[in-house]
């Protein structure tokens, strides 16, 4: 979710009041208005439901890690899957989860690859699971008024 | 720049390109919001001429931002919409190119407006609209087809545009594109880059012919009217020569369903088709048709994660930035699974 909501708001909240002039000209204040009331739109359904989200994405992906650890033929790999697959989330803020997150899913992007490289039952097994988390995430994050 | 400011800066710079021209002058200038990679606006222009006939004349004024959503040159969409200016495929006049910043702070053009159409989807959903899809769409991909069948050196852009051998033309995109992710995402992006890994590893066959690829031709890039007429294409600041197959892929991305359930939210896959293979005179090859709509979920979601890190540099602050990056990044990732027959 970047652009971070906090900044964005913090943004629309200037260009609100600015618009409140009374020398904008009404075409410039209508367009401005109307994005900005669709991102506000936007930002109350991602916010409500951000770190939930964040916090059951980063358990399945440490999960999947785990198994990863114990599949993978690296070791430089193995070693830091299981760094990451052994850590929790120890603050709720949207900031942290979100680090945290884009951590792990670095490391799933390099574990996928490894598995799509092999051609062994396990790594085909845990390779299905990568995209069932891949799919469950999508669905997770889906916003009300999605295109597809 | 204030408007007053662009306004007689703008008269100015018109008024040293129509030196037979008196009185030139500017009015009504609105600036239409909406465009992520370019500043428009339109005005009316008016002045007399040296045999005294008052004149009047709706234009366009497209000016590059500090920062846009798509970072091309100027000269490209230019002479794009030039070279297809006068044949089967509707696009304004352009009038004046300026690729320096002196006159207005930033490069810009000058082209007639195409005025009483409409250009957003947003009406499409609703009457008189809603019963035109099937004569639009089809004039839609008849027209992404006369592009598709055009001469590029015919019609003059072999000289503006790189050119690309056959074989060449899906490693170039995907090269490209692949680096403005590696260089502009903010959060890591698996399915994209799984998409990459599965796009490399089966590449295309080569292009039937290196043709014009409009760049980012779909529902909301041409005017339209209430009975499926399409008057004007727009939008060509991703112009360049490939296979044209791209631009058949990209219309087909899943993110311009609009949630209708078809492509560009207007036609059955099917029938879109056949209007694009009659009027290009092109084959689509099922395979190499599916490797260019997989391939525009990548180049999407590199569009997408740009507009996301335009804005938090900070150099362009403008909303519609955001948009992209909060709308369709989800969407592009589902997209993308939807392509790969995962979703």
């Amino acid at each position: 979710m970047k652009p971070d909501v906090s900044q964005v708001l913090a943004d629309l909240a200037g260009r609100v009041a600015r618009n409140a002039a009374p020398q904008i000209p009404a075409a410039q204040r209508a367009g401005e208005l109307g994005l900005s009331a669709m991102l506000l739109g936007l930002a109350a359904e991602m916010w409500d439901g951000a770190a939930e989200i964040l916090v059951q994405e980063n358990v399945a992906l440490r999960t999947l890690l785990g198994s990863g650890a114990r599949l993978s033929q690296d070791n430089a790999r193995r070693r830091w899957l299981v760094e990451l697959a052994g850590g929790r989330d120890t603050s709720l803020r949207l900031s942290a989860l979100q680090s945290a997150n884009a951590e792990l899913r670095v490391a799933l992007i390099a574990l996928h690859a490894e598995l799509e490289r092999r051609d062994d039952a396990e790594a085909k097994a845990l390779e299905a699971e990568v995209w069932g988390e891949l799919v469950a995430g999508a669905e997770r994050r889906r916003l009300s008024g999605s295109p597809i | 720049m204030e408007e007053a400011e662009l306004t007689t800066r703008l008269a100015g710079y018109i008024a040293g390109q129509m030196p037979q021209a008196r009185d030139v002058a500017i009015t009504e200038v609105a600036r239409i919001t909406g465009g992520a990679s370019r500043q428009t606006y339109r005005f009316t222009l008016s002045w007399t001429e040296a045999d005294g006939a008052p004149r009047r004349r709706g234009l366009i004024l497209r000016r590059d931002p500090a920062d846009s959503l798509i970072d091309t040159e100027r000269r490209v969409e230019f002479e794009a919409y030039r070279a297809f200016h006068g044949t089967g495929v509707p696009v304004p006049e352009m009038l004046w190119l300026e690729e320096g910043s002196d006159a207005l702070g930033s490069p810009f053009f000058v082209a007639e407006e195409i005025a009483g159409f409409q250009a957003g989807p947003g009406a499409l959903w609703a009457s008189p609209y809603l019963e035109t899809h099937a004569v639009l769409g089809a004039r839609k991909w008849e027209i992404l087809g006369q592009i598709a069948a055009a001469d590029a050196a015919a019609v003059q852009l072999s000289d503006t545009l790189p050119a690309v051998a056959a074989e060449d033309c899906w490693r170039r995109e995907l090269d490209h594109w692949e680096g403005v992710l590696d260089a502009d995402e903010s959060e890591p992006l698996p399915i994209i880059r799984a998409a990459i890994r599965h796009l490399r590893a089966n590449p295309p066959p080569p292009a039937q012919k290196v043709g014009v690829v409009h760049g980012d031709y779909r529902t909301g890039n041409f005017l339209y009217d209430d009975q499926g007429g399409v008057h004007g294409v727009l939008d060509w600041e991703m112009c360049h020569l490939g296979d044209p197959l791209e631009d058949l892929g990209w219309s087909f991305n899943p993110v311009w369903y609009f949630g209708q359930g078809m492509p560009g939210g207007l036609l059955p896959r099917e029938s879109a088709i056949v209007a694009w293979e009659r009027a290009s005179g092109l084959r689509v090859d099922p395979a190499a048709l599916k490797w260019w709509e997989l391939f525009a979920c990548v180049k999407g979601q590199a569009i997408w994660v740009s507009s996301a890190r335009a804005w938090m540099d900070g150099a362009n602050r403008d909303p519609i930035l955001v948009y992209p990056a909060w709308a369709l990044i989800n969407a592009q990732d589902r997209a993308a699974l939807h392509v790969m027959g995962r979703l």
